[in-house]
């Protein structure tokens, strides 16, 4: 007896077709847009590519931005690390606590956080006072507008971007390793060190990257928090757009900010993936 | 063994005690703040006058201000919706070389500096003549919406549909409609309205697009305080960022919904 054949797409369960919504958007949005900046930023030869590159404020918002970006992740890679295990080592009650206070401010507004540290850290803030009080300061300290506040304000943005891949690899570590260190002679500290720390590795390498790019293109946080001077790449953008009012600079700046990120994230796919070892 | 491992977790969460400090400080001064009695914010404030969220509700430009910034991110969680969703659904259950670029593709606004995304919509909309009217921001930010989308119904799908169901639906007899009505819908949708919220909060706070399109009648909440943060902070701001807490709690509430009926 023949079996009627279903129709081939009922093999699988939706058409191609449905990615073409997603395309248009980001061809009319995104694609689009990058050949618009590619064409300013490139025209007559290149030129306005060349004068971004000859700035003297290019240096210093490179300097500026790799600097404050590799702070801001070395802090929040460390800090990261830390909550990760807590909550790997949580039992259930208290893993969801921590989350809570892990995502909270993870779906709070970049402004409403950086408007909560400027008048937490103001002459007159939270802080000062709290620093009065304990006898720790005679008179406020200047803790805002400089590039303390800033790496603050970013720490505390990226840090549930640092946890996500490190709590991933964690939770991939197979127990019956840890026994088994344990059982071959390794005290606590021998575990941490030579097993849980390796394998964690990935991890921590693809949330120092993750944490880097997103620090990279601050735009706010320099502003609210930050001195002039502490002018991020993402801020000179907006200087030659409404300052200068030139959008072939600001266009060819936005072709150096795509090249770098496009490299970074090159980098991140050479790594490996997240929970790669340890499953085993 | 166990007691003394349980000392050691005991340490460890107790050293992290101080991060969480750091983690939640913010978000726990800001109503006492909107809710100090003086024109300047501190802390502790001079209880409690609620004159901060009159003053920023009775503020014509805030309030239009306001009713903008919803209109923008229900029109971005329209467009990101339809997109996102759809995308998860055409990818769902496929295997072919490339995939992970196109996923990547699909993610990519997550990482794309926020300026250079809106520097490239000036420019297109700019030739559009769009720039200064709020459609331009809420189609700008349909592609931040979009990942977020993709991913929350992406998980529903893992957990909802398997390919097989369809199948058994067609071999049924069921047209592509009523496939789609009861048996993919179904499974999508926690997904859809997670991703939903999720994007939308993403709009309402979003600042840098929304500065670069602005235009005098088009001014977002968030643009809105952005200036005034710079000039002052007066516990006005800080009754307007209540409005934004609420929206991460209301957010965090969803997603520990969609974290239960997972793990259910």
């Amino acid at each position: 007896m023949a079996v009627r054949a279903l129709p081939a797409s009922a093999q699988l369960c939706s058409p191609y077709w449905l990615l073409l919504p997603v395309g248009l958007l980001y061809g009319a949005l995104a694609l689009l847009p990058i050949a618009v900046i590619l064409r300013l930023g490139l025209r007559d030869g290149g030129s306005p590519l060349r004068a971004v590159l000859r700035s003297p404020l290019l240096l210093r918002a490179i300097e500026n931005t790799v600097v404050i970006s590799l702070l801001t992740t070395v802090i929040a890679v460390l800090l990261g690390l830390l909550l990760a295990a807590a909550v790997w080592r949580a039992g259930p009650r208290l893993r969801a606590v921590l989350w809570a206070c892990i995502l909270l401010p993870f779906w709070t507004g970049v402004l409403i956080k950086n408007f909560a540290w400027a008048s937490l850290l103001q002459d007159n803030g939270v802080v000062n006072t709290l620093l009065q009080t304990l006898g720790l300061a005679d008179a406020p300290v200047t803790l805002l507008h400089n590039r303390f506040a800033v790496i603050v304000g970013m720490v505390h943005y990226v840090l549930p971007y640092a946890v996500f891949p490190i709590y991933t690899t964690l939770r991939a570590i197979d127990p019956a390793l840890e026994r088994a260190a344990r059982s071959l002679g390794a005290g606590r500290r021998g575990v941490i060190w030579w097993v849980v720390l390796p394998l964690a590795r990935s991890g921590l390498s693809n949330a120092a990257l993750l944490v880097f790019i997103i620090s990279c293109g601050f735009f706010i946080t320099p502003v609210i928090l930050g001195a002039p001077s502490d002018l991020m790449i993402a801020n000179l953008v907006d200087y030659y757009v409404h300052d200068l009012v030139d959008f072939d600079r600001a266009a060819a700046l936005s072709l150096l900010i795509l090249a770098a990120i496009a490299a970074l994230i090159g980098l991140q796919q050479a790594l490996p993936k997240e929970g790669q070892h340890g499953t085993a | 063994m166990a007691r003394r491992d349980g000392i050691a977790r005991g340490a460890l969460i107790a050293s992290c005690t101080p991060v969480l400090a750091f983690l939640l400080l913010p978000s726990l001064v800001i109503v006492p703040m909107a809710l100090t009695k003086g024109q300047m914010l501190q802390f502790p404030p001079i209880w409690i006058s609620t004159h901060a969220f009159t003053d920023y509700l009775g503020d014509p430009d805030w309030f239009a201000s306001t009713v903008l910034s919803f209109k923008i991110a229900a029109l971005a969680v329209a467009i990101g919706g339809l997109t996102g969703a759809a995308a998860a659904l055409a990818l769902h259950g496929k295997r072919f070389p490339g995939k992970g670029l196109v996923v990547g593709a699909i993610m990519a606004p997550i990482v794309v500096p926020l300026v250079v995304l809106a520097l490239g919509g000036y420019l297109v909309f700019a030739w559009l003549h769009m720039v200064g009217g709020w459609i331009a921001i809420g189609l700008l930010h349909g592609t931040l919406v979009t990942p977020y989308v993709f991913i929350s119904v992406q998980t529903s799908l893992v957990a909802a549909l398997n390919p097989l169901l369809v199948r058994s639906a067609r071999s049924l007899g069921a047209g592509r409609l009523a496939v789609l009505r009861h048996v993919i819908w179904p499974a999508i949708l926690p997904g859809v309205a997670a991703g939903a919220v999720l994007g939308f909060a993403v709009s309402f706070d979003e600042v840098v697009i929304a500065l670069f399109l602005q235009g005098p009648q088009t001014v977002t909440l968030p643009v809105r305080m952005f200036t005034a943060i710079q000039f002052e902070l007066t516990p006005k701001v800080a009754a307007s960022a209540s409005l934004f807490l609420a929206l991460s709690v209301v957010v965090l509430l969803t997603q520990a919904a969609a974290m239960r009926r997972r793990s259910a």
